[in-house]
This record gives structure tokens, C-alpha cells and sequence, in this order.
């Protein structure tokens, strides 16, 4: 089972890896609320090393774009993962968090 | 909560801490004795360090005394050894013009002697020869004063004695020459009340005194005292030494008038007395607060002990609660439908502790429709919990309304808000028809059912909306017609989301598993799949809700 790691990088972008469950989840959304205060534009969240998301870390990723949303700012992820695009296919949220590699 | 304690009633009190209880008095009792004493203790000996320092002080002053005494002494026996010296040289025949001459300066008011007299012995013939000043008190016919004035002859030095005529009291002298023959006699008035003043510069200015004539100090040998007599003799600290004076001796003793030491020496065991006492009462005062400190920290430790206790029982009696609600929530049972097999079942993840949010409904709509619900609602907790109840009976408001699939979630989705509800939900919502098989659904999130008996297992398709609570969003319709006998099988994510494996992976498994058991009743067949795939350590709590469709016959 892989460590769960969040990192902000210097240029702002939150490097996220392992598996995102609700064990974990209050440590992404601390780091995005923090990014959040000084972000001028969109938060990107890079989810190329998350290889599992479940209900509760589903419902933080609403959320946080949620809370982006209401002080007009953006909230994206990067490098989704098959099988995590899967469950945001699954769940409805591939609408809110669209592949960035279809646009 | 652990095995190896044993888990009390709520309102049974913790053990106390074993050991001995101290009580707070008795520490500040032991305290107080133990402070008294060496107080006393050290009160005691610093006052017997003053005394004796004292004792030393007036030793040395008595001394000094005994010293001025002997002057004085001396200057009494010095004119009449001087008078004899000058009879016996002068006037051996018997003239008294030396006697008049030394004892006339010494004799009168004022002055040393009250009276003086010379005498001749001649064979056994014993003569007053010649008197100066005031007469005698002791009469000179008297028998006794003869025997006392012959035994100044076998006296070498001054003869003393005490005489007491009516109210006045004398010092009698007699010195006397055997050789020639001559006798002096003086008598040295001292008050009736035997007290003499001091002078301030004197030797005695320090002390108070009394002068006994011998060696007994007694009313009757007193001589002189600056005292009350009626006090003596001294008590407390006291000194005597002994003068030698003529044929017999004085004894002064004396008493110191005030400290003689410093004030500081005699001030100490009282100041330690008192700085002992208030350390002493402020020691028990301490050690009392502090053997009520440590009693309440122990307290404090049992009351915690308790508490934690308690919230372990509050805990397992709240996890209990909350089973009990999430299954009160739940139907218990489903409502016959003509043409319809309804079975369902919910199953608690291993976690346990945190009770989810899953949940299944079937509800008749009107003679010939049927509605029916599976909802997820993400994380865990009496919230989860209570957003759960909130989209069932919401839910269920807007399909017996009449409100279809699509319209439902849509209104729904207006309704749920992740921000303030702390909870986003999935929900699969399905209206179907008893007559003729045919079901319209929607999906907010939620994962397809999977439809048995029409060719091989597979999931319906329906495109999810978002799930309620991640905004207002429009949900699309997915409509298709169940053949008789067909079975729709409906469940939460708990069943096929296994970590470090496709989601995928988990649907074709399910799917899997209900093609393989399919010909059974619905209830076995909830049964199974959930035995089959339900994970013992499964994390997440699973509803399932299977539908088949008898077809009107």
C-alpha cells in the first residue's frame, strides 16, 4: 500500500499520491484550503500518483471545488488515472472534474 | 474498550487509589508537633545559652563587688586598727587623746560610726576608758557585751557582730591588742529596713544586692540590701561570693537588675520562640494544602478514570444507538406488490464504529406503479446518518407526488448542499410498472444496477448526474422493460470498491457471481452475493435491493 503524500509545489500545484479515503482526506484538504488563500486563479490538484479514491475523499474533492467556486476561483486535477477517472465516471463527477485530455 | 478492564456502570464510582489516605488535619497536626518541638527545642536552648551568658556577666560583676566590699571593709577596720596602733605606741600609761584624735573624724552624723569608744583591760579588770558620739547601743554593763569585747583579745583581727537594740540596728566592731591592753569599739548604724541606696556609677549599679554577715544568708545575718527584704532572697539568676570581714565574713549575693548581656542574646529564644511558631503554623498550613492537593489530583485521576470509562460505555451505547437507527430507517419490511419478489439487506462495514449512510427503499405509488431507492451517502457518523434520512424521506415525498426519476433528482439536487450539509449522496431512483415491466431510472452518482434474466447479467446502462449535494445539475433518463422473471439487482459501492483494484474489476465480479445465481429466490440470492463478496474486513456498509418481476400471468 503506497504512503498517501501531498506536496505543494514552488509554482502552487498540489502534487497528490497514493490512495485518498477518509484516513487521508483531511490532510488534502488542509493543504488545498491553505493553496486556496493565495491561488489568483485555479487550484491544481496533480492526481498522477492517486490510485484510489473513495466516497469520502469523492466528497472532498466537491467540496473543495465547491469552496473554490465560491471565491470565483477554479479547481482542477491533473493526470487522473484510469481507474480514478472510472469512479468520477461512475459517480457523476466527470462533468465537475472533466479529463483534462479531452479538452 | 479494553478487555482487560472490566467495564463499570456509569454511575459506579472508580476504584480509589490504593495506599494509605492521608488525611490533610492529621499531616497539619504532625506538622504542627513536629515544628512545636523544635521550636521548643531550640527556644530552650538559646535562653539556656543567655542564662548562662548571664550567669558569666553577673559572676564577673558580683566579683567586682566583692572586690569594692573589701575596699570598703577595709576602710571601716583601717581607723580602728590605726586608733589601737596609736594608743599602743602613744599613751601605753593611759591617756585617750589618740582614740579622741583618729576616732573623733570618723564619729558622728554623717560620718562612719555612730559612736566609738576605747577600752582597757588590766588583769581581769575589762574598762570603758572614753566614749565618742552617741552612747552605745550595746550597753557596756551588759554581761554579754564583756564576753563579746574579751573576745576581741583572742582575736587578731576586727570582731564583728550584729546588734539589734529596739529599732536600731548596728554594726558593732571591737579590735583589740592583747599586748597593751587596749579595745576599740565602734558601732556602724545600717537603716532598719536594711536598705541602702546605690549609687548610679557604682559597682553595684548593675545589680541588686544583699549583704549578710557569715556565711548564712538568712533574715537575721542581713545586713544591707538595696532590695524590698521581704523579696529575698534572689530568685532566677544569682551570684554570691564571700568577703572576709574581721573574725567572720560578709556573703553578698546578687541579681542581676536588668539583661546584662546584650538585648539581641536575651531577645533570641523569644524570637525564636515566636518565628518558630509562625513557621511552624505556616508549615502545617502548607503541608495541609498540599495533602489536599495530591487527595483532589488523585481525585481528579479517579474522576478522569471514571469518565473515560464512561465514555466507553456512552460510545458503545451511542454505536448502539446509531445501528439502531440506521435499521430503524431502513424498511422492515417491503411492501407486497402484486407481480413482485422484493428483497433487500443491509450490511454494517467491519469498521463498525463509524455507522454509514446506505440505504434501500420500495414504496407502492398508486395501482400499478412501484418506486424504489438505493442511496449512499459518503463518510460516516450520526451526520451521515441523519443527511441519509433526510434524502430517503425527501426522496420518497417527491415519488409519492408522483414526481418521476429524473424530476426527483432534480429537485433533490436543489436541496442537498455538501457545504453546509458536511455529506454528498448518491442515489439510484427507479419508478417501475407491476403490469408491465417496464422501469424508468436516474442516477446521482450512483452505480448501475445490474439486470439477470434477459441474456447474460449486465448493468443497466444510466448515465450518472452528480451526486446530491455537489450542485443543481440535470439528470438523464434511462428507460428499458424487464422481461417476466427477470431480476433487478441494486446496491451500493460497499459491494464492488475493493482498494488497489479497478472498480471495474469489482462490477464484472458481482456481475459474476449473479449470473451463477440467478435461478434463486430473491432473498437466497441477496444472501449469497452478500456472503460471497461482502470482504470480512470491508470498511464500507453495503445495501442491496434485488426486484424480480414474476410478469402478470
Amino acid at each position: 500500500m503506497d504512503d498517501f503524500v501531498v506536496e505543494t509545489r514552488a509554482d502552487g500545484v498540489i502534487v497528490v499520491s497514493g490512495e485518498l479515503d477518509i484516513a487521508t482526506v483531511d490532510e488534502l484538504s488542509a493543504a488545498a484550503r491553505a493553496a486556496l488563500e493565495t491561488t489568483a486563479s485555479t487550484l491544481v490538484l496533480d492526481f498522477g500518483g492517486v490510485t484510489f479514491v473513495d466516497s469520502t475523499g469523492l466528497g472532498a474533492l466537491v467540496r473543495l471545488r465547491k469552496e473554490a467556486e465560491h471565491r470565483g476561483l477554479g479547481l482542477r486535477l491533473d493526470g487522473v488515472r484510469p481507474e480514478v477517472r472510472r469512479v468520477l465516471d461512475l459517480t457523476g463527477l466527470s462533468e465537475i472534474f472533466p479529463d483534462q485530455a479531452e479538452l | 474498550m479494553g478487555a482487560e478492564a472490566e467495564p463499570p456502570g456509569p454511575s459506579q464510582p472508580a476504584a480509589r487509589p490504593a495506599g494509605p489516605r492521608r488525611h490533610p488535619g492529621r499531616v497539619a497536626a504532625a506538622i504542627t508537633l513536629v515544628g512545636l518541638v523544635l521550636t521548643a527545642g531550640s527556644t530552650l536552648a538559646t535562653a539556656r545559652i543567655d542564662r548562662t551568658t548571664e550567669q558569666r556577666l553577673l559572676d564577673g560583676q558580683t566579683r567586682q563587688a566583692a572586690t569594692v566590699l573589701s575596699t570598703a571593709i577595709m576602710v571601716i577596720e583601717l581607723p580602728l586598727q590605726s586608733t589601737l596602733a596609736a594608743q599602743r605606741a602613744s599613751a601605753p600609761a593611759g591617756s585617750t587623746a589618740p582614740f579622741e584624735q583618729v576616732m573623733g573624724a570618723q564619729v558622728g552624723a554623717g560620718k562612719m560610726f555612730q559612736t566609738a569608744s576605747l577600752w582597757r583591760r588590766q588583769g581581769a579588770d575589762l574598762r570603758l576608758v572614753a566614749t565618742l558620739g552617741d552612747p552605745p547601743a550595746l550597753s557596756p554593763k551588759a554581761a554579754s557585751t564583756l564576753t563579746y569585747l574579751r573576745h576581741a583579745f583572742d582575736t587578731k583581727t576586727t570582731t564583728v557582730r550584729l546588734v539589734t537594740v529596739g529599732s536600731r540596728s548596728e554594726v558593732a566592731y571591737a579590735h583589740a591588742d592583747p599586748t597593751s591592753g587596749w579595745l576599740v569599739y565602734a558601732e556602724r548604724e545600717i537603716p532598719a529596713n536594711r536598705r541602702a541606696p546605690v549609687d548610679r556609677d557604682s559597682a553595684f549599679s548593675q545589680i541588686h544586692y544583699a549583704i549578710y554577715l557569715g556565711r548564712h544568708t538568712t533574715a537575721d545575718t542581713l545586713s544591707t540590701t538595696d532590695v524590698d527584704p521581704r523579696t529575698l532572697p534572689f530568685h532566677g539568676v544569682r551570684s554570691s561570693q564571700t568577703v572576709p570581714f574581721g573574725d567572720t565574713s560578709l556573703t553578698l549575693t546578687t541579681t542581676p537588675r536588668s539583661r546584662l548581656g546584650s538585648d539581641l542574646s536575651g531577645a533570641l529564644p523569644w524570637l525564636l520562640l515566636g518565628g518558630g511558631l509562625l513557621l511552624t503554623l505556616a508549615a502545617a498550613r502548607v503541608g495541609q494544602r498540599l495533602t489536599r492537593d495530591r487527595e483532589s489530583a488523585e481525585h481528579d485521576a479517579a474522576t478522569i478514570t471514571t469518565l473515560y470509562q464512561q465514555t466507553e460505555t456512552l460510545y458503545d451505547q451511542q454505536r448502539e444507538l446509531f445501528v439502531r437507527l440506521q435499521r430503524a430507517l431502513l424498511p422492515s419490511a417491503n411492501p407486497e406488490l402484486p407481480h413482485l419478489e422484493v428483497a433487500a439487506e443491509y450490511a454494517a462495514g467491519a469498521r463498525g464504529l463509524d455507522i454509514g449512510g446506505d440505504w434501500f427503499s420500495v414504496i407502492e405509488l398508486d395501482g400499478e406503479r412501484f418506486g424504489f431507492v438505493v442511496g449512499d451517502v459518503s463518510g460516516r457518523g450520526v451526520d451521515a446518518v441523519a443527511v441519509m434520512a433526510r434524502a430517503r424521506f425527501t426522496i420518497r415525498a417527491y415519488l409519492t407526488d408522483g414526481d418521476d426519476p429524473v424530476t426527483v433528482l432534480e429537485k433533490c439536487s436543489q436541496q442537498f448542499d455538501i457545504l453546509t450539509d458536511g455529506h454528498m449522496t448518491t442515489a439510484l431512483v427507479g419508478v417501475g410498472s407491476w403490469r408491465t415491466g417496464e422501469v424508468t431510472l436516474a442516477s446521482a452518482g450512483h452505480p448501475p444496477p445490474v439486470l439477470l434474466g434477459d441474456g447474460p447479467p449486465h448493468f443497466v446502462e444510466v448515465t450518472p448526474g452528480r451526486p446530491l449535494g455537489a450542485g443543481v445539475a440535470p439528470y438523464p433518463v434511462s428507460t428499458f422493460t424487464m422481461p417476466a422473471g427477470a431480476t433487478l439487482f441494486c446496491f451500493t459501492d460497499g459491494l464492488v470498491e475493493r482498494r488497489g483494484e479497478d472498480i471495474d474489476t469489482g462490477l464484472t465480479r458481482l456481475a459474476d457471481v449473479l449470473a451463477r445465481a440467478a435461478e434463486r429466490p430473491v432473498g437466497d440470492l441477496v444472501a449469497h452475493v452478500l456472503a460471497t463478496l461482502r470482504h470480512e474486513d470491508a470498511p464500507d456498509d453495503i445495501a442491496t435491493l434485488a426486484i424480480r418481476w414474476t410478469g402478470e400471468s
